[in-house]
């Protein structure tokens, strides 16, 4: 007789895919990878607090200027730290004349980017679509 | 704000966007500490060299 093969206990996905938005990286703590998901919450909260720190812009979408609106996806793909920013920022538009406000803008955009392809990691190693 | 942290200097600043997105993309994309380190370095170089590649296309331009 022999034993059934143990198999990694199935975790929901709309439940890591949710819990990587919000935290970078605690999908992937949710889904027990704790080796990597510790280094990617330190480089999508570094990449999105040197964007603030390089005075870019949290993104809102205006009227006539389409392109504020995938931009406005992509900031808000950063989860609680783009919603903990506006609400604590003294600037969320950024500031324009800074010299490294290009800069800034393409970190916060990247980290957001950047968390969002982790909200979809997240949902395929859950489902079983990636190991 | 910006004093506070780094110093308004180019080349740092994109030298840091590239570790960054490198090493996101090697844990992302690969699973083996030898393939993450390959292609750790594979992207840092691509992106490090061709920013400055392009910088020194755009020199001569105003």
């Amino acid at each position: 007789m022999s034993a059934a093969p143990t198999e990694a206990p199935r975790r929901n996905p709309l439940a890591a895919a949710a819990l990587a938005w919000l935290v970078p990286g605690l999908g992937h703590w949710y889904l027990g990878r704790r080796r990597v998901a510790p280094a990617f919450a330190v480089i999508v909260t570094v990449a999105f607090l040197l964007g603030l720190s390089l005075d870019g812009r949290l993104y809102t979408v205006e009227a006539g200027q389409p392109l504020t609106i995938l931009a406005t996806f992509a900031v808000y793909g950063a989860g609680l730290l783009n919603v903990a920013a506006r609400l604590l920022s003294e600037t969320p538009g950024g500031t324009i004349l800074s010299p490294t406000y290009e800069y800034g803008c393409a970190y916060l955009l990247t980290a957001g980017l950047m968390n969002l392809l982790l909200v979809l990691d997240a949902y395929d190693i859950a489902s079983g679509r990636k190991r | 704000m910006i004093a506070a942290l780094l110093p308004v200097d180019h080349f740092l600043i994109m030298t840091l966007y590239a570790l960054l997105a490198s090493s996101f993309f090697a844990l992302l994309w690969r699973e083996t500490p030898r393939e993450r380190w390959k292609l750790f370095a594979t992207l840092m170089a691509s992106l490090v060299l061709g920013g400055l590649a392009v910088a020194w296309l755009m020199y001569p331009f105003p």
